[in-house]
């Protein structure tokens, strides 16, 4: 039998946080719906219920509370330029969005759902036929991660190329669900479990993401992928130096979630690099091998640092 | 028809949907479908018109606008997102139709490509891409006009590079986008021009002065593309036909033991389910390997075959039905690389069961002339490397896609193919009634090069259906699908010894090739031979043999892709000559210009050559590139290389011995004056149509608005052997030009018998038929008149017929063409020493094609085959894990999008071969070959390594800079 399947559109949060929990367990939210109908149509995940919160006005805006940027969650990676506060003050976000997909997938696909991306490797974005042929890994409940040859964690790499250049900024984010209102640090989201690899409440709504205008950030974005549009990531690293000479290395694409390290500009700075490729869960589950994005993400890392410090 | 229709909501996830119909003042209840998946009312305003319909929940908006309200304007290509080609405006901005919920635009507004033109004509863009040659296939042409739109609609003065970055997720794998960027960079600045008050030129698109041969032209079908009025094979809406799903197999190689298909046939709307031994009979394309049955019987021999089709009144309910299927195998050794086929297999069982030996090796070909142990004692300096190619898949937008029905006139088959002819011959064999009872129609093809040039699966496997369930049955592969489906390019290795002397003279060259065809022959035999036999050319060798081996894996199978069979060995052939170069310290250029072959030659194996252009090619591209200032002399990791090719213009044998021509044309016309070509050349996007009608116009001296092509219909066209091996333009050519002179003399005699006029006298030129002192002189209709008097429409046939060719010996027939074509590369990279990325900055490229017949669709021919080379070169790959491709999409299968494009220089040179139709022979192949070595070469050139892997993975770069320096330290 096939399940019921709906569509919702709701056009306030809380009436989308509502939907939300009238269909727990078997719905998805749909902003752009880039990543999510695709991963939808393979059937990597198998709801009924849609809820659409494109249509969600509250979600769209870009303002300046006191000290704070707020940009909701809506905004379109392509319309984040017409912002000059964005271009002002935060030139790297802008690089970063820009360097995701298409411009016609940019014109669709937020920001908000480019942070809460899904997690992507070779053996999980796969039609359902597929993935049986293969025997099902971890991450679409089989026993082993296919990729590293059987090992029993999934490594599925986080692919979003905002998050990294929001987090290297301090971002926090607002999320809204039936209790109520709660703001933390983007950062801590990403459990590193390939397999969930955000613990956001799944009835939750990201808001906002905030980044604070108290501090001046300098930050170097670097993006590796095997064509100058289209692909996902295959490493992301943005390095950000802060007004208070705090240093942020932040790598995507080459774990399961953002590796980042942080420490000062008058740290050891080979010492960062050395962490970040430590905490680097890299498996051979890209165009690129394990090795190449490893030698990369040292180079991208110390040349960023390098310009930072010019 | 249907009366009305009576919605009972029964329970939340289920409508039943009661069609009541009259009859003799009763109404009589008819049937009953259950819907599972909820619908909503909605309303769009699409083109200006209203529709309210019904709208699956989950439905994306292509599906409605294709399927729903009809307009098949708008494509789909990959189903995420990923090729452009579903671009519709809503509310005035672009969005990707084929990842957006259409319940999401409920009250929108929205525009498609039929929606863009206006009753006063084309939008001016539309016009630009016609005029300027952009659209070839024209299957991205809609989504590429709609996202230009969008993009001008909010930066209407932008750059070129902006333009590139604006098109770069609009996938095109006919143009190498060089004419669609010129296009809209046309369009900016005319509207630039505009604005200050300067009106735009106007160009008549069937304004022909004088000749229609030499002159560039757009296709005649450009404007219906432009507008998304061209139908493909999935835009056919055949009334009640029922839709195709197939269960494929999930092992590699495996027994079939139990196909379960009970509760599959149990769910409502499965109309019929078929499995493997209802199709017995065997196909293949080469008679020779008919080693395919539509659907595994006993055994399964890829992951991907196809085990099941499921026939149903939606593509939902037959996909559902699939998943019901059970199949018991039992799974056996599989065999997935060409070691694990060379070898002895010991007691497991082969891949296929015929063969001598007890491995799986399908073919063995080998050719050997002069001697090269000798060849290689006289060298002075030998070259030899190992290579090593992964396979390529054609990559074309449009998904394989076909209808089939039965009638009176027994089996129809709408299907995206580039053999029309092949597969009639097909379809009669696995049908098993005869070749008079089958009918292929082509429709508008969106590309093949090569890819739709065997009978498939599918198109024998729904034609069964269809005569099962006496319904029209229909299928469209997903892209998945189409990957699985592949015969693309061989993955092959190689070892390749090339020598010379000190002069720069090759003494002697000897290859050792082995090839993965997978699991089954297609055109495999022939990709053997030309492995090694177009190595003999275009440089003069004494002393040259082959040996390649192609064998059998459990993977999907391989066969022809554009410039079949011949570019990787070229990629190693051309980077060896490059090596010899630098070892004797010779310019790469001279070094070549020393050894081509000349015009009017014969080569080792005895192939014919006629019109020669490598001189002209490789002098243009050196000259272009500033070749002498620059080679070898730009900074380390800067460089330049040249490689050079040749291909056949047409395989002088057909792949069926017959005695039939390779080419018929038939021309009639009638009281109107309108000339119908038919012919069974098959227009796959490469503009065969327009060639066929440029070539009547010139003869008869006629507008080309006097023409009209009706082609690759079985039934109603001449036998035409396809579009295969860049034989259309020289063999179709040649047919339509022997058929339009049996036109013109039956017109001129019956001119010179009314007005005693010698009919040799008679000019046919500028619509007029006249002689030079002006005592005839007709217009075209009077002309026309004269010649129906009395007898009505006039039919004449032409013919086109290979010359005998060829030595007398065991594979000599290999590789002969009544024609060759040449052509030169220089590419221009910059290699980055830290990431070992390389990109390219410019491409020339020069290609003798004899005559361009329509220089526009020559460059169009030569700047797809420069882009589709550098795809392979730079970072196309079939991967395979155990056997399953891993990449069977196109975001992970990395076709060059147009930021990864170079500038592309586009030359063509002419050397009227003496057989070719107004001397012209093939151009939408041989330009391939020459511009993967050249990048290789001019990455050799940049930081002095060898690139002897295909694709030039960034990472193997720096590998090899890395070693060479550790040498160097």
């Amino acid at each position: 039998m096939i399940a019921e399947k709906k569509y919702l559109k709701p056009s306030t949060i809380a009436e989308a946080i509502k939907f939300a929990n009238d269909f727990i367990d078997d719905f998805c939210f749909v902003a752009g719906g880039t990543d999510v109908l695709v991963n939808k149509f393979q059937g990597n995940k198998d709801i009924s219920c849609l809820i659409d919160i494109s249509n969600i006005p509250e979600l769209k805006k870009v303002s300046v509370l006191k000290d704070k940027l707020n940009i909701g969650a809506l905004t379109t990676l392509e319309s984040l330029k017409q912002h000059d506060i964005i271009e002002e003050r935060f030139p790297a976000l802008l690089i970063a969005a820009q360097e995701v997909a298409s411009p016609m997938l940019r014109k669709t696909a937020t920001i908000g759902g480019n942070v809460l991306c899904e997690n992507r490797c070779s053996f999980y974005n796969q039609s359902e036929w597929w993935r049986e042929a293969i025997g099902y890994c971890l991450k679409c409940e089989g026993d082993i991660c296919i990729a590293t040859g059987g090992k029993k964690a999934c490594f599925s790499k986080f692919v979003s190329d905002t998050a990294p250049v929001l987090i290297s900024l301090g971002a926090k984010i607002e999320l809204m669900d039936i209790n109520g209102c709660k703001t933390v640090d983007l950062e801590s989201i990403y459990t590193g479990d390939g397999i969930k690899p955000r613990n956001v409440p799944e009835t939750a709504i990201l808001k906002n993401i905030i980044l604070p205008l108290d501090i001046h950030f300098k930050v170097i974005f670097k993006k590796l992928r095997p064509r100058q549009a289209v692909d996902f990531t295959s490493l992301t690293t943005a390095v950000s130096l802060s007004s208070n000479g705090n240093l942020r290395l932040v790598v995507g694409g080459c774990d399961p979630k953002p590796v980042v390290i942080d420490g000062s500009i008058d740290g050891n700075l080979e010492e960062y690099i050395k962490k970040a490729l430590a905490k680097s869960r890299v498996v051979d589950n890209d165009y690129y091998s394990r090795k190449y994005r490893r030698d990369m993400m040292k180079l991208f890392l110390e040349e960023s640092v390098n310009e930072l410090l010019k | 028809m249907c009366d009305y229709h009576l919605y009972v909501l029964i329970m939340t996830p289920i409508i039943v949907v009661c069609d009541f119909y009259h009859s003799k003042d009763r109404l009589i209840f008819f049937s009953c479908t259950i819907f599972f998946v909820l619908m909503k009312q909605a309303t769009f305003y699409v083109n200006g018109k209203k529709h309210s319909i019904m709208v699956g929940n989950h439905e994306m908006l292509s599906d409605v606008i294709r399927n729903k309200i009809g307009l098949t304007g708008t494509k789909e290509g990959c189903s995420q997102g990923s090729c452009g080609a579903c671009t519709v405006f809503v509310n005035n901005e672009a969005v990707l139709s084929c990842i957006t919920p259409a319940l999401r635009y409920d009250g929108a507004t929205i525009t498609t490509i039929e929606g863009i033109a206006n009753a006063e004509g084309l939008h001016r863009l539309q016009e630009k891409f016609v005029e300027k040659g952009a659209i070839q296939c024209g299957f991205c042409t809609p989504g590429m006009l709609m996202t230009a739109l969008d993009f001008l609609n909010h930066n209407p003065n932008p750059t070129i590079d902006e333009i590139k970055m604006a098109l770069s997720g609009n996938l095109c794998r006919c143009t190498g986008y060089k004419k669609i960027i010129e296009a809209v960079a046309e369009y900016v600045k005319e509207k630039q021009f505009n604005s200050y008050g300067i009106p735009a030129t106007i160009i008549q698109l069937h304004e022909v002065k004088q000749r229609s041969v030499g002159i560039g032209r757009p296709y005649i079908e450009a404007t219906k593309k432009a507008q998304g009025l061209a139908d493909y094979a999935d835009d056919y809406q055949i009334k009640d036909a029922l839709h195709v799903k197939f269960l494929r197999s999930i092992y590699p190689h495996a027994k079939i033991d139990k196909i379960e298909t009970e509760d599959a046939l149990g769910l409502f709307g499965v109309r019929y389910i078929a499995t493997g031994s209802e199709i017995p009979v065997t196909f293949g394309v080469l008679p020779i390997s008919q080693d395919e049955t539509a659907m595994a019987i006993d055994k399964t021999r890829y992951i991907g075959e196809i085990v099941a089709a499921v026939a149903a009144d939606t593509e939902e309910i037959a996909e559902e039905a699939c998943k019901l299927i059970k199949v018991k195998y039992s799974r056996i050794k599989e065999y997935l690389t060409i070691d694990d086929s060379i070898n002895d297999i010991g007691a497991n069982e082969k891949i296929h069961e015929y063969g001598k030996f007890n491995n799986n090796i399908h073919k063995k070909a080998e050719l050997r002339f002069g001697n090269q142990d000798e060849g290689l004692k006289e060298a002075e300096v030998v070259s030899k490397m190992s290579f090593g190619f992964e396979g390529i898949n054609h990559g074309f937008t449009e998904p394989h896609a076909a209808t089939a029905f039965w009638d009176e006139n027994g089996l129809t088959i709408i299907t995206a193919t580039q053999v029309t002819h092949y597969l009639q011959r097909a379809l009669a064999k696995t049908m098993q009634v005869p070749l008079s009872r089958v009918r292929v129609i082509k429709p508008y093809v969106g590309g093949g090069f090569g890819g739709k040039g065997d009978p498939f699966p599918h198109e024998i496997i729904i034609a069964h259906i269809a005569r099962k369930v006496r319904k029209p049955v229909r299928v469209c592969l997903t892209r998945e699908e189409v990957f699985i489906t592949n015969h693309g390019r061989h993955p092959s290795r190689m070892t390749i010894s090339l020598g010379a002397d000190k002069k720069g003279f090759l003494k002697v060259l000897d290859a050792d090739i082995a090839i993965d065809g997978g699991a089954y022959g297609s055109f495999g035999v022939v990709t053997s031979y030309y492995n090694g036999v177009l190595l003999q050319a275009p440089y003069k060798l004494d002393n040259f043999g082959f040996k390649t081996i192609r064998v059998y894996t459990n993977k999907p199978q391989c066969g022809a892709m554009r410039g079949h069979g011949a570019v990787n060995s070229r990629f190693a052939v051309e980077s060896l000559i490059d090596d010899i170069a630098a070892k004797i310290n010779m310019d790469p250029i001279e070094l070549r210009m020393k050894n081509f072959l000349d015009s009017n030659t014969l080569t080792v194996g005895h192939y014919r050559i006629t019109s020669n252009g490598s001189r002209e090619s490789i002098q243009k591209v050196a000259e272009q590139s500033d070749w002498i200032n620059k080679h070898g002399q730009l900074e380390y990791g800067h460089g330049l290389g040249v490689g050079c090719g040749f291909f056949i213009s047409g395989s002088a044998l057909p792949i069926i011995w017959n005695e039939l021509p390779q080419s018929t044309v038939h021309l009639k016309v009638d009281f109107d004056g309108r000339v119908l070509v038919t012919s069974g050349a098959n227009d796959i996007g490469q503009g065969s149509d327009t060639m066929l009608a440029i070539i009547v116009a010139e003869v008869l001296g006629i507008n080309m608005d006097k023409i009209f092509v009706l082609a690759a219909d079985t039934l109603l066209t001449p036998v035409d052997l396809g579009s295969y091996s860049s034989r259309v333009t020289f063999m179709a050519g040649n047919a339509a030009k022997n058929a339009s002179e049996n036109l013109k003399t039956e017109i001129a005699n019956a001119i010179s018998l009314k007005t005693s006029i010698p009919a040799d006298e008679l000019i046919f030129s500028d619509d007029r038929i006249y002689s030079n002192d002006k005592s005839v002189d007709l217009a075209w209709l009077e002309a026309i008149d004269i010649v129906t008097a009395n007898r009505g429409a006039v039919s004449v046939s032409g013919k086109y017929i290979s010359p005998k060719l060829g030595g007398d010996f065991k594979g000599a027939g290999a590789g002969l063409s009544p024609s060759y074509s040449f052509g030169a590369c220089v590419a221009e990279v910059k290699v980055d020493i830290k990431t070992g990325h390389v990109k390219i900055v410019n491409v020339w490229g020069a290609h003798d094609c004899g005559k361009a017949l329509n220089p526009l669709a020559v460059e169009g021919q030569l700047e797809g085959s420069w882009h589709m080379g550098m795809g392979q070169a730079m970072s196309e790959e079939m991967k395979y894990y155990n056997g399953l491709l891993v990449n069977n999409n196109f975001l992970d299968y990395k076709i060059p999008t147009s930021l990864d494009t170079p500038n592309i220089h586009s030359n063509i040179i002419e050397t009227i071969d003496p057989e070719g139709p107004f001397g012209a022979k093939e151009c939408g192949e041989g330009a391939l070959h020459p511009v993967l070595p050249a990048i290789a070469n001019a990455i050799y050139d940049a930081v002095g390594i060898r690139i002897t892997k295909l694709p030039i993975k960034s990472e193997d770069v720096l590998e090899l800079i890395k070693q060479k320096e550790a040498i160097k330290h």
